[in-house]
């Protein structure tokens, strides 16, 4: 079975969890239990050569994002026009029948694994989601050990 | 303009063929010009191929996925994002006009430009002098 991001140990909780947002979106249709928009929200993935993070920035200029390695931590920040794609000349806040998207200034730090190399990074936006690819240092890398048969 | 439920958010999961995991449910704004409503959507991930946007029975869907997905040599270490899917319904009034829709999406943000009906526009007055 293909493992990705469906990939999930606690699926009891996710039942749970799935149950108090239904619960709680009936009161409330608008925010879930987890609160506030978490903007951007990011995603990080291993294999054995690289480690690729995600973050999911939906309508931001890529031009206009900060992203940075330092050893192994890693930054993003950068601002979110959430009226931009309107496309209307003036914006006028009464017209707003609803506003749940993200709008304003983001900054978020994360650690990733100790092997990573900051020198090999390399970026790119797609359909709204910075991929993140770092190559492992190779002393750090997993080894295979193969095991013989005598 | 009296206040109208003009599109209305629809409650989830009851009326849908229960998903093996629920999709996501993806922030909107919604905008009112006096043509229609200017409809936001953030579905990062989403490509033209794997968005759907459909009105059955005045019931507006707004289907996607994430076209992207790691091979399976990736381990996850951690994940906010979990699922691929986006899914999110909204009830349209008959104000509105279902058939002249149009839909764009850029950089994983969908927008909907959905047109009132001729007769619902606000129509300009002129006001003369008189002298």
């Amino acid at each position: 079975m293909p493992i990705n991001w469906t990939w999930d140990p606690f699926e009891e909780f996710e039942r749970i969890r799935a149950e108090l947002d239904r619960l709680l979106e009936w009161v409330s249709p608008v925010r879930s239990i987890r609160g506030e928009e978490i903007y951007p929200r990011i995603n990080v993935g291993e294999s054995a050569e690289e480690v690729l993070v995600y973050i999911f920035a939906p309508g931001v200029d890529p031009g206009k994002v900060e992203l940075s390695l330092e050893g192994n931590v890693l930054s993003v920040s950068g601002e979110r026009d959430s009226e931009a794609e309107l496309g209307v000349k003036e914006v006028r806040p009464e017209r707003f029948l609803r506003q749940e998207r993200f709008s304003g200034k983001f900054s978020r730090v994360l650690t990733l694994p100790e092997s990573v190399d900051p020198e090999k990074v390399e970026a790119e936006y797609r359909n709204g989601i910075i991929v993140v690819r770092i190559g492992k240092k190779a002393e750090r890398r997993a080894r295979k050990i193969e095991v013989k048969a005598s | 303009m009296a206040e109208r439920q003009e599109l209305a958010p629809r409650q989830e999961g009851r009326l849908e063929r229960t998903p093996r995991r629920r999709a996501m449910s993806p922030p909107v704004d919604v905008y009112e010009t006096d043509e229609g409503l200017i409809l936001l959507a953030d579905m990062p991930g989403v490509t033209p191929e794997s968005l759907e946007v459909k009105v059955e029975d005045n019931v507006l869907h707004l289907r996607g996925e994430i076209a992207e997905a790691p091979g399976e040599e990736v381990r996850p270490e951690y994940v906010e994002v979990r699922g691929r899917e986006y899914y999110r319904a909204f009830t349209l009034g008959p104000e509105f006009d279902q058939e002249k829709i149009e839909a764009t999406l850029k950089h994983g943000v969908l927008r909907l430009f959905i047109p009132k009906v001729e007769s619902e526009r606000p129509r300009r007055i002129e006001i003369r002098t008189v002298q």
